[in-house]
């Protein structure tokens, strides 16, 4: 049976890309960062959201992600993507809720996904998140 | 008609300087890769040669019929007049800014174009995530002026993967700025990754392909400013997903959603107006988001943006 020209093209470049992302892989690159202080949060707030100044930050006890409320109340998720961070404003369809002591946070956006927190006061921040779902 | 596509002979190329690229990285910036980010960008460049296998056809075939129709006759051995070809070349580069300019103001054609700016990356990989949509946002139709003008559809076909080709090289963070006079002239990595940057004074800015000179003719020039502030990249709402099927539809997704919920006097407004536009007001446009970075700016330092930046304070922001 002969192969058609574009079929083999097409494996031999999805093979060579497999193989890129494989030696990237190998060569240790792109290690995920952590959020280590609140400098490192603020930083990735303003980034995430420009302008956006937080008066109250928690951050998850393993550096994956963080919780920021500003003087207006509007509350900003960070959470680990790659070697980056993504953030979100969390609006009222956000949802919350404590699990075995960490802070599970659904920011409604199914792609985004759920946030698992592991934060010093949970309860406060379920609370200032239900408060969202109230003003 | 000569059968010649300049992009397959680069191809090998582009492996190799990715390749030299990522060891490049290991030593001097191990973030500067990803290995999903890399895996998701190479998968939309194969995606996309073979959405250009399925449509390219229809395109040609539509461009070789208003070729019948040419304002000006270059013979039958039009790919013997030497000439045609550099000017075939800039011309095509400046339809190409025009194409590109459209496609960050324009919804429609932003949704086919956002897949180009959807990683947080800026690496050799990124140059290679090119969409797969582009057919349905009628990209070819910028091309078609040149067309209607005399130039054969085979001869554009070259020279513009000959531009495809140069804008592979700027996609880096390796190399820092080029001698003064090729980027007065040129498009380098210092110009393009301000393109690519979501800091809102690198906003829709320097739209070029080849050559920077049509953002500095048209007001939408912007330095980039390292000094200053540490660029980042990616969209001003961030993926936060490696799915490639989502990042190459959200935008399309996006617009579908808003169009079924809008009320019917704004319905086409959300496939038309710029990105991030709302009836209500509720989400933000790269010209708000730059609005109110120049009032923090202005009110810390006392003295507004335009006096730093000739084009900030004039004309329809970009």
């Amino acid at each position: 049976m002969e192969i058609p020209p574009a079929l083999l093209q097409f494996v031999g470049s999805l093979a060579a890309i497999v193989a890129l992302a494989a030696l990237a892989w190998w060569l240790k690159l792109g290690a995920p960062r952590r959020i280590e202080s609140e400098a490192d949060a603020r930083r990735e707030a303003s980034e995430a959201a420009d302008g956006y100044e937080p008066v109250e930050i928690a951050l998850d006890r393993a550096g994956r992600a963080a919780l920021l409320r500003d003087r207006a109340g509007q509350i900003l998720l960070l959470r680990q993507h790659g070697t980056h961070f993504a953030g979100r404003v969390l609006t009222p369809a956000a949802r919350a809720r404590i699990d075995s002591g960490a802070l599970l946070v659904d920011t409604a956006e199914k792609r985004y996904g759920q946030v698992r927190l592991e934060l010093e006061d949970p309860s406060a921040w379920l609370a200032h998140i239900e408060s969202i779902e109230t003003r | 008609m000569p059968d010649f596509d300049p992009v397959a002979y680069a191809v090998p190329g582009f492996v190799l300087l990715v390749l030299a690229e990522m060891l490049w990285a290991r030593r001097k910036r191990p973030h500067a890769y990803e290995p999903r980010d890399t895996l998701t960008s190479l998968a939309f460049g194969l995606g996309s040669t073979v959405a250009g296998v399925v449509f390219g056809g229809a395109i040609l075939a539509a461009a070789l019929w208003l070729y019948d129709y040419r304002l000006f006759d270059f013979g039958e051995s039009w790919w013997a007049v030497w000439w045609a070809w550099p000017l075939a070349f800039v011309l095509d580069d400046l339809l190409y800014y025009v194409f590109h300019r459209m496609a960050h103001r324009v919804r429609w054609f932003w949704a086919s174009h956002v897949n180009h700016h959807s990683s947080q990356h800026y690496n050799l990989s990124t140059a290679l995530r090119q969409t797969w949509t582009g057919f349905f946002a009628l990209s070819f139709a910028f091309g078609l002026p040149l067309v209607l003008l005399g130039f054969h559809p085979a001869m554009l076909a070259i020279v513009s993967g000959f531009n495809l080709i140069y804008q592979f090289w700027i996609h880096t963070e390796a190399i820092g700025r080029m001698p003064r006079w090729f980027e007065a002239v040129m498009n380098t990595p210092s110009h393009h990754r301000v393109h690519h940057a979501t800091n809102p004074r690198y906003l829709d800015r320097n739209y070029a392909g080849v050559f920077i000179v049509w953002d500095r003719i048209f007001g939408t020039f912007e330095q980039e400013r390292p000094e200053e502030e540490t660029i980042r990249y990616g969209i001003v709402k961030q993926l936060g997903s490696f799915n490639l099927l989502w990042a190459v539809f959200h935008e399309w997704v996006g617009i579908a959603q808003d169009v079924w919920r809008a009320p019917w006097k704004h319905k086409l407004s959300y496939l038309l107006r710029e990105p991030g536009w709302s009836h209500d007001g509720s989400r933000e446009t790269s010209a708000t988001i730059r609005a109110r970075w120049e009032a923090r700016r202005e009110s810390a330092t006392g003295k507004p943006v335009a006096d730093e930046n000739p084009i900030a304070g004039s004309g329809e922001p970009a």
